[in-house]
């Protein structure tokens, strides 16, 4: 580590190479001990630098390219576990309390909807906007088919009831056929009057 | 390397080059535990998911229980908190797993507001047992979810028979009703001397100097009192808070849907119980009890009707 002084430094050593007025005294040469040292010391500290940079970019392109891979894997498995939660959802949500029909017709049915209720739901849709995670909601009449959205003025002469319709990007459909049932009156006498429908869920596109 | 007084002399390129390296070094440890540390908090979360999802299966429709396991790879700590926020309440889940021997604690929280698990705040295990039951109030408010630990087991003594008859029916394998383990907690019904005692006739759990108390109505009333037994007081006043929210807004519900069946000639004999009932302020789960007679007097009503609502 330690250098000999006596040794020159690089650059005079080609002095005999380029001839030189003997009267100008050579500067460079003239500061030997100095000023060589400082330049091989300079080129020694910026290749460190350039090689310093290269390693963090290179690490950073890796971690880079890792976290891409990772945020994709997470973005995909939360695609499907909001198709998997609605697709479950589904299937259970017509025996929640807000949507079945309970013992209101007759005895207690699987996978009923009370109409009625739903009409009720719809006025207060709002309290429920997060209530199930999901974010949108529709039941649409199979048979009789119908394509009116259904409000307090046609009710029940209508098709579809809309819950919750988020304006979000969503996954696609998850469906259960149901049946859709409500009183209805000739005169009176208080009926029954079940029609099949579907339950649509869709969750939020969160990618 | 040595100069003359014997100091290690060193150029200015092995120094920098030192510090360069360990400076990289250091960087290199850190994002890798950053990397670590988002790998376990996404896993949490994902699990966290997944035990909602798995929750959904398990809501009851004919059945008045149902019962699931869940095996989680590495040893796992469930925290289940519960939140009176908003118009529901919210249930929140993280889970922390070990590492080396060491929980690590995740920050990721998983919430949702139509579930309600009734557990101790934090539950330690690899296997999980989940079941179900509906609770009556007096028309259905929720399922509720009852979350032990593999490693918890719980020893029925004295139990009424049809408690007795649905706890075998369950089969869970942390739940006894005879041969007991030595380690398991003694529930005991009319008996003293037990870390739980269940006071069924006047709808009360106790566990130690706690007192938490249960009411229900139809068939399925016992939905509380297994929520009392499993869940620690805190977790267990605050979801009972929540279902009275979830009343609340289904009693508005039900006064609404008389409103539109009232028009095809049904009664409206219960628009101002319903009204009483979305207007309840819960304090604890004491009032539960002087609640049960006005509930059981609109159940009542309900069920004499032309139009029952529920």
């Amino acid at each position: 580590m330690v250098k000999n002084k006596s040794t020159r430094d690089s650059s005079c050593l080609s002095l005999p190479l380029t001839p030189r007025n003997r009267s100008t005294p050579d500067f460079a040469c003239l500061s030997l001990p100095i000023l060589p040292r400082n330049r091989s010391g300079q080129m020694k500290i910026q290749q460190m630098i350039f090689m310093i940079i290269a390693v963090v970019l290179l690490f950073i392109l890796v971690g880079l390219f890792f976290l891409s891979i990772t945020l994709n894997e997470l973005k995909k498995s939360s695609s499907e576990l909001g198709e998997k939660s609605s697709m479950l959802l589904v299937s259970k949500l017509a025996n929640s309390p807000e949507f079945s029909c309970g013992n209101a017709f007759g005895t207690s049915k699987i996978n009923c909807i009370d109409f009625d209720k739903l009409m009720a739901l719809k006025k207060i849709s709002e309290e429920y906007s997060d209530f199930w995670g999901v974010a949108k909601i529709e039941i649409r009449k199979v048979y009789p088919e119908n394509d009116l959205v259904c409000t307090d003025s046609n009710y029940p002469d209508c098709g579809i009831v809309k819950i919750l319709d988020k304006d979000v990007n969503i996954l696609p459909y998850s469906s259960n056929f149901v049946s859709l049932c409500r009183k209805e009156a000739i005169e009176t006498e208080i009926y029954n009057k079940c029609e099949l429908a579907r339950l649509m869920i869709a969750s939020q596109d969160k990618t | 390397m040595l100069n003359k007084k014997g100091a290690i002399e060193m150029s200015f390129g092995w120094i920098f080059a030192i510090i360069a390296g360990i400076v990289i070094i250091f960087i290199a440890i850190y994002v890798s535990s950053k990397f670590i540390k988002v790998g376990q908090e996404s896993v949490s979360a994902k699990t966290g998911k997944e035990i909602s999802i798995l929750l959904d299966p398990l809501e009851t429709s004919f059945e008045s229980a149902q019962t699931t396991s869940m095996t989680i790879p590495s040893e796992t700590r469930i925290n289940n908190q519960c939140e009176e926020t908003g118009t529901f309440g919210r249930q929140v889940i993280s889970l922390d797993q070990k590492s080396f021997n060491k929980w690590v604690e995740t920050e990721v929280k998983v919430g949702f507001n139509n579930k309600y698990i009734f557990s101790k705040e934090e539950i330690e295990g690899k296997k999980f047992y989940i079941f179900s039951k509906p609770f009556n109030f007096p028309f259905k408010i929720a399922d509720l979810f009852y979350l032990t630990s593999e490693g918890d087991s719980y020893c029925f003594k004295n139990a009424p028979e049809e408690i007795n008859e649905e706890l075998f029916k369950l089969n869970q394998s942390n739940i006894f009703i005879e041969n007991c383990p030595v380690s398991s907690a003694k529930v005991c019904f009319g008996n003293n001397n037990c870390e739980i005692e269940v006071n069924y006739a006047q709808g009360y759990v106790e566990k130690g100097e706690e007192r938490m108390y249960f009411s229900g109505t139809g068939e399925d009333s016992t939905a509380l009192m297994y929520a009392a037994i499993f869940s620690d007081k805190n977790v267990y006043e605050c979801q009972v808070k929540r279902l009275m929210m979830r009343l609340e807004e289904l009693s508005l519900l039900y006064k609404d849907k008389e409103i539109i069946i009232e028009e095809k000639g049904c009664e409206t004999d219960l628009r101002e119980d319903l009204s009483t009932l979305s207007e309840i302020i819960l304090g604890g789960s004491e009032t539960l009890v002087g609640l049960k007679t006005i509930v059981d007097g609109i159940d009542e009503k309900n069920n004499l009707r032309r139009c029952p609502l529920w």
